[in-house]
């Protein structure tokens, strides 16, 4: 008897799962992890003679599966509790702080993205009377008690690899609680003194009053779904006042001028609603501010660390440009920006420097 | 097809049980036979037509040695048959490991095949190789059925990774088998018990290992905690899927020998050879050792024996020679045991298990070596040579994180766990309602390891 009661027991659960796998509707995009599920495979004699059909089936089958994303969170929960592993799939968690692993220092990307930045000096900045600076944000994980890059190696090697940057230092100027729980971004509401610890090393006046408004839906950072864990949710908090309501601003990603948000309120509902911040990643994007105190230009070549950071600057400049090298080639900078007697800030976080890459 | 993919579980799995069960019972050895097939071309469509063609070689000459029993022919036969085994074997599996060692000693550069190796080649060819050793030595008769004879040898369960099941030992079986509710609620449960040890305790392991590989911040207390982690993993990796082939084994209704013993728990090297890759050994054993002399010659032959015997164990694991030099290391210390230092390791306490770890772990560091060079600064690392400091901020934080995981391997690579459910009977209902909640679960958090798609490697590709 016992043993039938096995037999049956360890059959159903097989077959129903079975029977799952083939009748059950499968999702096509996993909101959790942010990312297209795999397809079913090409049925050709090619791709089973090749073995891609079997790979892609295999993806398939497993992104598929019925519950996944119960199944991901009961297996990051028993990594977690009952084996003690300090993180899942590189996703660590403390206390209510979520983040992922950034480990070890990445030399040759260092040596990119240096090399990417000489580029821009050489051809751009040289003899235009710009004054350059650059400014390294940590990521989170520097105040956490995780596996961490050497921070003090990635600041000096960049300083060293940029003598012609002024370096600006914004680590003591941040706390952990800068941080979204769930996100690696920093909160805009807790980054004022680092707006000024930028702008007063570049001698701009950015002083300037601002009110609090608050996203209503909770916001669950990129690390929320990756985790598969129970997290708390943040809110997101943007500053508001009448210098930055009267601000332009233009997006040039299609190549011709269109206008943008400072504060995308749908993309505020989207997947990702840290991009309501100057509407997310941009190739170049301008904000004029017609009621500035003295003209005056700054570029900022950035990453999605500056979309938040940037209005902050906004009362200080007559314009700002914001350039992400990653999806523009730095050889056709020449063709839309204007260096000349411009302030330029290089703004990267720890973490796009260690995976520079992407960079053009 | 790996064991531990959801594929296998939820696609191919239960159609093959399904059929299997609804078949009668002569068609039952065609199910198997066609679903064996499938598995394999999943993996290998264009290899499997070389294992069938191997196949009809074993039928073949198998018939041919059997019929000429007791003549000269048989002995022609049979030397045909393992010069064919071998020579496919050396084909797919060492032709380029002889020409890069030709192009190295002789300076010329002679291009290398890039031959794919045949998943489970290694596995089929010992198997096919035993069959017409056995027929020759007239153990057992040759299978008249050529489908009896293909399904023994290319039955799923033990295809790719073992264990290599003797003709002789499931000769009957292919015939005649009990199909009962007690041998499939015990494979099901050696099965699933399979799968944990694979997905939950080795593929964690080995994503470890891969850490540690790629860390810039490797000190002398990493070095160790690597040969730790990477030991249990072959351990549960390897018995992991040893357990899987039992247990498909029994709800299919064969019986397989048993793979490994728990062979941490030895007390000489030739104790934990007694206990791992059990199957392998005894082949070894039965098919070279022995008839080279084995232990009936003088010391001097027997050493030899012992040497020839573990550089073939070793070159059978892969085509390099970190390989070879990890069958001789074993060969070394089960020389000294045989000759020296045995009898006094059974008077001691404690120490002669220290032994055995010790070797087993520098062993297992010498076996992951991806070259000569690595395996000499690995080894030399773990015992200070290396330019590393003791600890390391790397090796600290995976110490507290795979810390548990470590010492559960551990405590699961010894017999505490079977003991202890052996003693504590709970009355037989609680136990029985206990035993399938418990493989449930396991069950589950299997799947979910592998719906998540985390680390999954297969080990066996070099074999």
């Amino acid at each position: 008897m016992k043993d039938r009661i096995t037999c049956f027991a360890l059959a159903l659960c097989l077959l129903c799962g079975s029977l799952l796998c083939l009748f059950r509707e499968k999702p096509d995009f996993s909101e959790s992890e942010r990312r297209v599920l795999a397809k079913f495979p090409e049925t050709t004699a090619q791709s089973f003679f090749s073995g891609d059909f079997a790979d892609g089936f295999e993806e398939y089958a497993t992104d598929t599966f019925p519950f996944r994303e119960y199944l991901r969170s009961v297996k990051a929960h028993v990594s977690r509790a009952v084996f003690n592993l300090s993180d899942n799939n590189g996703i660590f968690k403390e206390n209510a702080h979520i983040t992922k692993l950034d480990y070890p220092l990445n030399m040759p990307m260092l040596d990119h993205a240096a090399e990417r930045f000489d580029f821009i000096n050489r051809t751009y900045l040289e003899g235009k009377n710009t004054r350059v600076f650059l400014s390294i944000i940590p990521d989170k994980n520097y105040f956490l008690d995780v596996l961490k890059l050497d921070y003090e190696k990635l600041c000096s090697y960049m300083r060293e690899k940029m003598p012609y940057a002024s370096y600006i230092d914004i680590f003591p100027k941040l706390e952990l609680e800068h941080y979204y729980l769930t996100d690696s971004h920093w909160r805009q509401n807790r980054i004022y003194p680092v707006a000024e610890t930028i702008a007063n090393a570049l001698g701009a006046d950015i002083s300037a009053t601002y009110s609090e408004s608050f996203l209503p839906d909770p916001f669950y950072g990129v690390y929320a779904g990756q985790s598969a864990l129970k997290v708390m949710p943040d809110s997101i908090i943007y500053l508001e006042n009448d210098t930055l309501s009267s601000c332009t601003v233009t997006s040039f990603d299609t190549g011709k001028p269109e206008k943008a948000e400072m504060y995308d309120m749908e993309k505020a509902k989207g997947r990702d609603p840290y991009e309501m911040f100057l509407s997310g990643g941009s190739s170049l994007l301008t904000i004029e501010n017609p009621n500035a105190k003295e003209k005056r230009e700054l570029v900022i070549f950035r990453d999605s660390f500056a979309s938040s950071l940037a209005p902050l600057l906004v009362p200080g400049y007559s314009k700002i440009t914001l350039v992400d090298i990653r999806y523009i080639q730095s050889a056709m900078l020449g063709n839309f920006v204007d260096f000349e007697n411009a302030d330029v800030l290089f703004l990267y976080s720890t973490s796009m420097l260690n995976a520079s890459l992407a960079f053009k | 097809m790996l064991f531990s993919s959801v594929t296998f579980l939820y696609y191919f799995l239960p159609a093959v049980l399904l059929l299997y069960y609804a078949v009668p019972y002569k068609l039952k050895n065609a199910v198997l036979l066609l679903a064996s097939l499938v598995f394999y071309a999943w993996g290998e469509p264009v290899y499997v037509f070389l294992m069938l063609a191997s196949n009809a070689c074993g039928y073949v000459l198998g018939r041919l040695i059997e019929k000429h029993r007791g003549e000269k022919q048989a002995k022609t036969w049979l030397i045909v048959s393992v010069v064919f085994n071998l020579a496919l074997l050396g084909f797919f599996k060492y032709t380029d490991f002889f020409i890069s060692n030709f192009n190295a000693a002789t300076g010329l550069s002679v291009p290398l095949l890039n031959v794919i190796l045949p998943i489970g080649i290694s596995f089929y060819t010992f198997q096919i190789l035993s069959y017409t050793v056995d027929v020759y030595r007239g153990d057992v008769a040759a299978q008249r059925d050529p489908l009896k004879l293909a399904t023994y040898i290319s039955f799923f369960p033990q295809l790719i990774a073992g264990p290599i099941v003797r003709y002789r030992d499931i000769a009957t079986q292919l015939d005649e088998r009990e199909l009962s509710f007690y041998q499939t609620s015990r494979g099901v449960r050696r099965l699933i018990i399979g799968l944990a040890k694979k997905v939950l305790i080795a593929n964690q392991l080995g994503e470890l290992c891969e850490i540690f590989r790629v860390s810039p911040d490797k000190s002398v207390a990493y070095f160790w905690l690597y040969a730790v982690a990477f030991t249990l993993h072959v351990y549960f990796d390897f018995s992991g899927y040893s357990d899987m082939a039992i247990g498909l084994g029994k709800i299919f209704g064969f019986e397989f020998t048993e793979n490994f013993r728990y062979p941490f728990i030895s007390r000489s090297i030739s104790g934990f050879w007694r206990r791992w890759h059990i199957s392998l050994g005894s082949w070894f054993r039965d098919y070279v050792y022995i008839p080279l002399g084995g232990n009936r010659c003088g010391e001097g032959r027997q050493i030899i024996n012992l040497l020839v015997v573990w550089s073939l164990t070793g070159l059978w694991h892969g085509a390099a020679w970190n390989f070879v030099i990890w069958g001789l290391f074993f060969a070394v210390f089960l020389i000294g045991e045989k000759l020296l230092w045995g009898d006094a390791l059974s008077k001691v306490p404690i120490l002669p298990h220290i032994y055995v770890i010790v070797i087993t772990l520098v062993s297992f560091v010498i076996f992951d070596s991806r070259s000569l060079p690595e395996m000499l600064h690995y080894v030399g690392s773990m015992f200070g040579a290396g330019d590393y400091p003791l600890i390391s901020t790397e090796f600290l934080y995976y110490l507290r994180s795979y810390g548990l995981l470590i010492i559960c391997a551990i405590i699961g690579a010894t017999p505490f766990c079977k003991l202890f459910f052996r003693e504590n009977s709970f009355g037989i209902t609680l136990k029985t309602l206990f035993e399938t909640v418990f493989l449930i679960i396991l069950l589950l958090l299997v799947t979910a390891y592998l719906a998540d798609g985390s680390f999954n490697p297969f080990l066996y590709f070099r074999f």
